[in-house]
């Protein structure tokens, strides 16, 4: 309670994304009906009490397909930010505490990854791979990780000349014990924030790359998708493109919102 | 951070409010038009724009660049254009085709029957798809007078020669100029002033001979996308627009600004199955069983809002072969399907939905291609028709450009087309080209393995026969083997549609589909 009080607007924020998370896992039983199988003889209906949101070009209901989208673009989402944060962790920290040469291979790597345009790179190597959901978290997560990379790898450089780091290492503990349990909660916090801060970009990226044909195929559910779907529709049947739209947009605002609560309450500089 | 949060939210309350007000802003085309300027809005597959390339002859036909000697009128009755008339002698193996003699070519030079043959020549040696047109024995220029000689009688050699891969080019400027880039010298009402693959820009062609040609100067945007498209023609961005989306037909349709010229096309939209032995659709029951499972009137009807007629033959009922008396034995029937496909031993044993056999998944690669808006919507459908029965139909979109190099190496299970039945007048060559067993690369278009003896004997009786009755007789015939074979999946026949904004005349869709731009497009009085 204390917490709540003293950290409202986070709380606010944790409380819509817990219902996010909700209704993604809960999708297949909140969606009133079923998302990939239309009664193509009801195309194109406008919103109504039956559709809620209206039918899509092949009678499926755009209601139950928001809601199942939730899920797809979540679990993408979240697999590819866990991803980024393991991968760019094992490598900033290993640049970081060994330096020498593994550093300066692992840094001009992550220093060529910076320097090509993130989203073209991205098409790029989606396009190369084909379009499917694997590829795409593949691709952001190739253009993705240096970003990690250069700051744990800041981090861990910072940490590593701390005395307790060297009485530890004067102790004779174990490399992989102290990176695991000295070095490793230190940075812990900052890697969450950022990757909490990241979940809304990384919802716009893919829903990007869906929207451009490389990411998820149809009849898979996917907000991105949709929005390309109904955009040969957009004059007659607009609501094929405001509502998956105005989903990306609800979800990514709430979860940029709770990063940036969550840095005001975890970041331990304030 | 609490300022911060402030100004995000001032920074989009006004976007959404500039959303709004550009919404609301003034939709009508701007008025009049440009006398002096014809913009274009099609969609364009060339490259370049040399005749002989793929199939970008219709290109350098449909920018009002290019002619051949005969075409086709809106009955796809053909017509005399750079001939004037033609003849064939009583053994029927020898053509004259008379060259009117007041042609010149946008260069100035005149046409004489020495350079028609020269440029007919040129397509033999540069395109191979030629020969499977006809193949001559000689060809020789007597004045105005070309004379064809052939082994064997030729009954279609007009409607050959009326193809665009036929367009006849002054051969003898092609030594200071390259066709492929600049464009070649022919004689039709505009000529190239630059080209790429996105944007023709065409002028006047001074000597043209038919006629007067109303505009100085036509641009030609190539706009893949069909609502872009549409939305550029009602912003005034482009006069004319090619093709317009089932989807959006509706809001120029009864628009007093614009006139909708939409015709029933000679096209039809199919889906060639690949059954080269190995491939799961060799087993003809599981072929019927896709064909059978698919509910095409619906597709049609209501998907595509009628402005396709449901499929079930090759050739549309818009030419008159019979469609009515074929039966198609694979009408739309689930139940028959899911029997076929037990029979067929596709069971589904892991009860994951979909079928299997032999610890093979019932999973089949569909190959489309989107800059026709009908394709990917075809394609869903269709997997979301077979996933009730099993199939795991699996949608690869690729490039239209990749389309024809994988219908002849047959890297596909389904590939989507969108194909004319007629362009020579009548459906020979494309029952030809897409079913005639292929033997060593013989019949390249027919790379999906398709193979029926019968097929075979009865297209060699179709090619020799002059009389037209017994023609119809033998492609009714032809038809009915294909669907009794589930040869291909036949998804529909489109219309087809220009529309103008109306302060222009003259817009007219053919079926052919080879004559966009003409000098009887002009603004309106």
């Amino acid at each position: 309670m204390e917490f709540i009080r003293a950290h409202k607007l986070f709380s606010i924020y944790t409380a819509l994304v817990i219902l996010i998370v909700l209704i993604a896992i809960f999708a297949p039983y909140l969606a009133p009906q079923d998302p990939y199988d239309g009664n193509m003889r009801n195309v194109l209906q406008p919103p109504s009490s039956e559709h809620l949101l209206g039918t899509d070009k092949l009678g499926r209901d755009t209601f139950s397909r928001i809601i199942c989208g939730t899920q797809v673009s979540l679990a993408m989402t979240i697999c590819l930010v866990l991803l980024l944060a393991i991968v760019g962790t094992i490598v900033g920290v290993l640049s970081g505490y060994f330096g020498g040469k593994i550093e300066i291979v692992l840094m001009r790597l992550a220093d060529m990854m910076l320097s090509f345009p993130g989203v073209v790179l991205a098409i790029a190597i989606a396009g190369i791979l084909g379009g499917s959901i694997v590829n795409t978290i593949l691709a952001l997560l190739i253009v993705g990780w240096a970003k990690y990379a250069r700051l744990v790898r800041s981090l861990v450089i910072k940490l590593r000349n701390n005395d307790f780091i060297i009485a530890a290492q004067v102790n004779g503990t174990k490399t992989i014990n102290i990176l695991t349990r000295h070095i490793l909660p230190n940075i812990l916090p900052m890697i969450v924030i950022t990757g909490a801060m990241d979940i809304g970009t990384m919802i716009m990226e893919i829903a990007g790359l869906s929207f451009l044909g490389f990411g998820a195929q149809p009849p898979t559910p996917e907000w991105g998708l949709m929005l390309n779907e109904g955009r040969q529709y957009i004059q007659t049947s607009p609501w094929l493109m405001v509502y998956p739209g105005a989903a990306i947009f609800i979800v990514v605002a709430i979860f940029n919102l709770w990063g940036d609560s969550l840095r005001d309450v975890l970041d331990p500089r304030q | 951070m609490k300022k911060s949060t402030k100004n995000l939210i001032k920074c989009l309350s006004l976007g959404i409010a500039a959303m709004f007000v550009v919404g609301c802003g003034d939709d009508s085309a701007s008025k009049g038009g440009d006398p002096n300027v014809l913009k274009v809005g099609v969609t364009n597959f060339a490259d370049t724009l040399e005749p002989t390339q793929n199939y970008f002859g219709w290109v350098v036909m449909r920018y009002g660049l290019g002619e051949c000697l005969t075409k086709f009128n809106d009955k796809m009755e053909i017509e005399p254009w750079l001939a004037e008339s033609w003849s064939v002698s009583d053994d029927h193996l020898t053509w004259t085709f008379k060259i009117r003699d007041n042609v010149k070519f946008s260069n100035g030079d005149s046409l004489t029957a020495e350079s028609v043959r020269a440029s007919i020549e040129r397509a033999f040696q540069k395109n191979n798809r030629a020969a499977t047109f006809f193949e001559y024995v000689s060809m020789t220029a007597d004045g105005q007078n070309l004379v064809i000689q052939t082994s064997k009688p030729l009954p279609g050699m007009p409607g050959y020669l009326a193809d665009p891969l036929f367009i006849i080019v002054d051969t003898a400027a092609e030594s200071n100029r390259d066709f492929s880039k600049e464009g070649p010298i022919c004689t039709g009402p505009y000529q190239v002033e630059s080209f790429v693959k996105e944007r023709a820009v065409m002028k006047r062609n001074d000597n043209y001979w038919a006629g007067e040609v109303p505009y100085p100067t036509v641009e030609i945007p190539s706009i893949d996308d069909p609502n872009t498209r549409a939305m550029a023609l009602q912003s005034g961005d482009v006069d004319v627009a090619v093709n317009i989306a089932a989807g959006d037909i509706e809001l120029f349709k009864g628009n007093n600004k614009f006139t909708v010229d939409e015709i029933s096309s000679l096209r039809v939209v199919l889906a060639r199955l690949n059954q080269n032995p190995d491939h799961i659709l060799s087993d003809p029951k599981v072929r019927a069983a896709l064909i059978s499972g698919c509910d095409r009137e619906t597709y049609n009807d209501i998907l595509l809002k009628g402005t396709f007629i449901p499929g079930k033959a090759p050739v549309p009922p818009s030419l008159d072969y019979g469609f009515d008396q074929l039966t198609d034995p694979n009408s739309y029937n689930p139940e028959r399907a899911e029997k076929l496909l037990d029979e067929a031993g596709w069971k589904d044993s892991d009860g994951d939905g979909i079928r299997d056999k032999d610890g093979k998944k019932l999973e089949l690669d569909f190959v489309v291609y989107n800059s026709r808006a009908e394709l990917p919507l075809y394609a869903e459908a269709v997997q979301s028709d077979l996933k009730k029965l099993g199939f795991d139909i699996k949608i690869n979109t690729v490039d239209y450009n990749l389309i024809d190099g994988m219908g002849i190496k047959g890297e596909y299970d389904l590939l989507i087309s969108n194909i004319t039945t007629a362009n020579t007048g009548d459906p020979e060559i494309f029952l030809t080209w897409y079913w005639k067993t292929n033997k060593d690369g013989s019949n390249p278009q027919n790379g999906s393995g398709y193979s029926n003896p019968e097929y075979d004997a009865k297209l060699e009786q179709l090619s020799m026969e002059f009389d037209p009755a017994k023609r119809r007789e033998y492609i009714i015939e032809l038809q009915q083997i294909l669907m009794n074979d589930g040869a291909s999946l036949f998804f529909g026949y489109p219309q087809t549609n220009i529309v103008n904004a109306k302060y222009i005349d003259g817009v007219k869709m053919y079926p052919s589909d080879y004559y966009w731009i003409t000098n009887l497009i002009r603004p309106a009085m």
